[in-house]
């Protein structure tokens, strides 16, 4: 059986005595860890710490020296994501450390994706997400983007405050089939609404599902304002937008 | 460079995913009790303003001030540097809750006026009208709020949804109050630090060994530091609820709040239609502010609601099968008796106890933690006068001993370990104020007992305040003091036969009325029909009873004598009863700490005998003579 000592990166060392405290999970994860080359663990431990840019330096130069992609998945960012979430449970992290965490991650699978293009593995699908204009509240769409994300799905994020506009023209640069939309603030809600009547005037509703969500807004609210579905969560979004691939006329 | 199976892909995604929808999960749930914006260290990832952003220094950001007790997501809507504005509008309109005051501004809820008194309402839908936790009482001003909505529907009378009640005329006053209010009164039944004696029978189901948290013989979390349970009794009206240390017996903390489903009736019947109308949000409206009162216990006592292991429930039978999400109409029709109960009668469970899973249930507690409810007795005597006889450990008396349990419903257990019989007894709420024009629950401020002095009555209120009305002990108190001064006949009629309103404390404007009295006439003609009935099948006579145990919140506070004088008590000699306060809630926690007593309470309870008062043949009769203040006979049998 392996020991704490078999790892060899010390950031993974301590946060595994620090943070971990079921016996069963410490046990795999020295297991887990003590298996993977010291760069796997070095991407993880940057991964942990919601450090972005060295996650993206190190799944390039991994790449480089021929490492496989499935490996860096497993050993680098899946393992270490496994440990982001044991921390967020026992709360001694937070939504926007997590959210850090998702984006290292990103920055990790952008320089797979290309190999998945050339093994012939297109994505599931192309959302373009946002918060409607004059929202600044991003952290429902962001764990959206997350889920969708690691579903499979390449997402666009024009971020919060987004104007008609701006969704339009997302829509039409990156043919995407499907738009997610959020709003946080009962005042800021009818945006969606006048969104979806300006993809209308384009003539470009019937080229693009559109899906809602949010605290404040209803499945009544997205019928009446002629949305194609409504996610009360994120794990809805996802499986929302799944349901609008696999059936693609179907009237939602 | 190597390619990329595409199956061996795919079962990357599904990791990830499953990682991923545990994050979620765990986000959507901490973002009921902690703004998602704040980060481990309490600083403000917001792009936005909220007026809990405080500068800390330059450059390192925003810190939150916040302390998530009030709804978090409210502060988003105001732009931090736009404090002023507005909101500066003079006018002479006042709003008022607890006794604390607040100036009337255009535009604004109910809600928001909660907050600015710093009254706590419950709510998990950023107030859009959605969860239906936010129900408050409005006690005055209900013509200048704007009319209900499609979101209160189901709400009657004068309650209403804080979140979209918008006050329109601010030039008025208004006055409400939330549904979870604590009497204080019953706060102080049952000690903190007080250890249950048998520690021989210590025995709880939840254990530690080596830093593992069992449930019985099952592993279900690491030990965290505590391991607690909670031993709940969950009245019509009131509801307390004992946090107990399942390792060395103490109780932790006491408390208790008003049953905040008052919203769909005062007493059991109008519940039981209330819930067959709107399934599901009586339930809703008492898991919040249980919920709430975890929270409060969790800050107070330094703990986490991941310590809490396990819940024992008593209560009476509605009130139970509710809470349990059981269908409770047939309790409301002949012979009112459960689901449950049919079931168990037709074979189909061995025990009318039942455990289910607190996640299952929306209680915030160890995400493996059970809940266990106490056998049922029959009928309406439910799983509160099972409590009440492990507490008083009617197993072992030999003697015969009665039993009054004395709430919005009392019950009545008469026997010794071989016979019983218990009756339940339809009182309704007068004795708690409900229905009696002052009235009111053991608030302080209550009168809780009168003198009558030299033609002048003198009172008493709790913590000595200024006196609102009356409250149960209070109402007995009066009416023993009314009839030995001859101010009052046996049939409630005043001294001055015409006069229908007696003018009680002019000077706090509190007045007592015919009406009043032929309310509380009622009330104690049911404890009376219900004690009465009882004793008489059981062939014995109130000096038979070697002890009365009498139970019940505000039992404890009444003073035997007058409970006596009035008939509300039956006249066992006064040196042989015992209050013993909320003992529902005290057999509970033994029941949390032992689970011998748990097997033998289900078996116990089988040898019950149930009367159904009604459908003895002189009920009415019986009714009629219980309806007059007088002591009752002390001769029965």
């Amino acid at each position: 059986m392996a020991s704490i000592n078999d790892i060899a990166n010390e950031f993974i060392r301590e946060e595994i005595e620090e943070y971990l405290e079921r016996p069963d999970e410490i046990e795999r994860f020295i297991e887990m860890f003590s298996q993977a080359s010291s760069a796997m663990q070095d991407i993880s431990a940057a991964l942990i710490d919601g450090d972005h840019h060295t996650v993206d330096e190190l799944t390039e130069e991994a790449l480089g020296n021929g490492t496989e992609a499935l490996e860096i998945m497993d050993d680098g960012l899946i393992i270490g994501m496994g440990i982001v979430g044991i921390k967020f449970r026992e709360n001694f992290i937070f939504v926007p450390e997590v959210l850090a965490c998702a984006r290292a991650m990103k920055a990790g699978m952008a320089h797979i994706e290309p190999i998945l293009s050339d093994s012939g593995i297109e994505p599931v699908g192309t959302v373009i997400m946002g918060t409607v204009k004059g929202d600044l509240h991003d952290i429902g769409k962001n764990l959206c983007i997350m889920m969708l994300r690691g579903a499979g799905f390449v997402v666009h994020d024009l971020g919060v405050d987004t104007s008609e506009d701006e969704f339009i023209e997302a829509v039409e640069e990156y043919e995407a089939p499907i738009l997610g939309m959020s709003a946080l603030l009962t005042t800021t809600m009818p945006n969606m609404g006048k969104t979806i009547d300006a993809f209308i005037d384009e003539d470009l509703r019937e080229e693009v599902k559109i899906m809602v969500g949010g605290a404040p807004v209803t499945q009544t609210f997205a019928d009446d304002m002629g949305a194609d579905g409504y996610g009360k969560d994120a794990l809805e979004c996802v499986s929302l937008a799944k349901q609008f691939l696999e059936e693609p006329d179907e009237e939602w | 460079m190597k390619k990329i199976d595409k199956s061996e892909y795919e079962k990357r995604l599904n990791k990830i995913t499953e990682i991923f929808e545990d994050l979620v999960t765990h986000a959507d749930e901490q973002a009921t009790y902690r703004c998602p914006y704040k980060n481990r260290f309490d600083h403000c990832t917001a792009q936005f303003g909220c007026r809990n952003q405080r500068k800390i220094d330059e450059g390192t950001g925003l810190l939150c001030v916040g302390d998530d007790k009030l709804d978090y997501r409210d502060a988003w809507e105001t732009d931090a540097s736009d404090d002023t504005g507005l909101l500066d509008i003079k006018t002479n309109g006042t709003i008022t809750c607890d006794g604390k005051t607040y100036q009337l501004s255009p535009g604004k809820t109910v809600f928001d006026y909660a907050d600015d008194l710093a009254v706590q309402v419950p709510t998990s839908c950023i107030r859009t009208g959605q969860c239906h936790e936010c129900i408050v009482e409005i006690k005055q001003g209900m013509e200048h709020l704007r009319p209900p909505n499609d979101a209160e529907s189901f709400l009657r009378d004068n309650y209403r949804l804080a979140c979209q009640s918008v006050v329109l005329d601010i030039d008025t006053h208004i006055e409400f109050t939330p549904l979870r209010r604590s009497p204080r009164i019953l706060t102080q039944i049952g000690t903190v630090g007080e250890k249950t004696d048998t520690s021989q029978s210590l025995n709880p189901l939840v254990t530690q060994k080596d830093g593992i948290v069992y449930y019985d013989s099952e592993p279900v979390d690491r030990f965290r530091g505590h391991i607690y349970g909670l031993a709940l009794d969950i009245g019509t009206t009131t509801v307390v609820a004992n946090l107990v240390d399942l390792e060395n017996g103490e109780t932790v903390s006491v408390s208790s709040f008003e049953n905040p489903q008052r919203f769909g009736g005062s007493d059991i019947m109008h519940r039981i239609s209330y819930d067959g109308e709107f399934e599901g949000e009586l339930r809703k409206s008492l898991i919040a502010a249980l919920n709430s009162q975890i929270m409060e216990m969790c800050e107070t006592h330094d703990f986490v609601r991941q310590e809490i292991y396990e819940i024992v429930v008593a209560g009476n039978t509605t009130m139970r099968d509710i809470f349990f999400r059981q269908d409770v109409q047939s309790i409301g029709q002949k012979p009112y008796k459960s689901v449950i109960e049919h079931e168990y009668l037709e074979g189909m469970r061995s025990t009318t106890s039942l455990t289910e899973k607190a996640r299952r249930i929306g209680i915030r507690s160890n995400p493996k933690a059970l809940v266990y409810s106490l056998p049922l007795i029959a009928s309406h005597v439910g799983a509160d006068v099972a409590a009440d006889l492990v507490s008083i450990d009617m197993q072992s008396q030999e003697d015969i001993v009665m039993l009054v349990d004395v709430g919005t419903n009392t019950e009545v257990v008469v026997g010794n370990s071989e016979r019983m019989v218990s009756a339940s007894c339809p009182a309704g709420p007068a004795f708690e104020g409900g229905g009696i024009e002052y009235g009111m629950p053991a608030y302080p401020g209550a009168i809780e007992s009168v003198i009558w002095n030299d033609g002048k009555l003198e009172y008493e209120t709790i913590d000595g305040k200024e006196p609102q009305g009356l409250c149960g002990s209070g109402l007995i108190s009066l009416l023993a003091e009314m009839l030995r001064n001859d101010q009052m006949s046996p049939k409630g009629v005043f001294a001055n036969r015409k006069q229908r309103i007696l003018e009680l404390f002019p000077e706090h404007g509190i007045t007592f009325s015919r009406d009043d009295a032929s309310n509380l006439a009622q009330a104690k003609a049911a404890n009376y029909c219900g004690q009465y009935i009882v004793l008489r099948h059981f062939e014995c006579s109130p000096q038979d009873i070697s002890k009365l145990y009498l139970a019940g919140g505000f039992a404890n506070y009444v003073n035997i004598r007058d409970a006596i004088d009035i008939g509300f008590l039956a006249p066992v000699p006064e040196e042989r009863i015992v209050k013993i306060g909320n003992a529902a809630v005290g057999g509970a926690k033994e029941v949390l700490l032992s689970r011998e007593k748990r097997i033998e309470i289900e078996n116990f309870v089988k040898k019950i005998e149930h009367i159904e008062l009604e459908t003895t043949s002189d009920f009415f009769d019986v009714f009629v003579e219980g309806c007059q203040f007088k002591p009752m006979p002390t001769d029965i049998a």
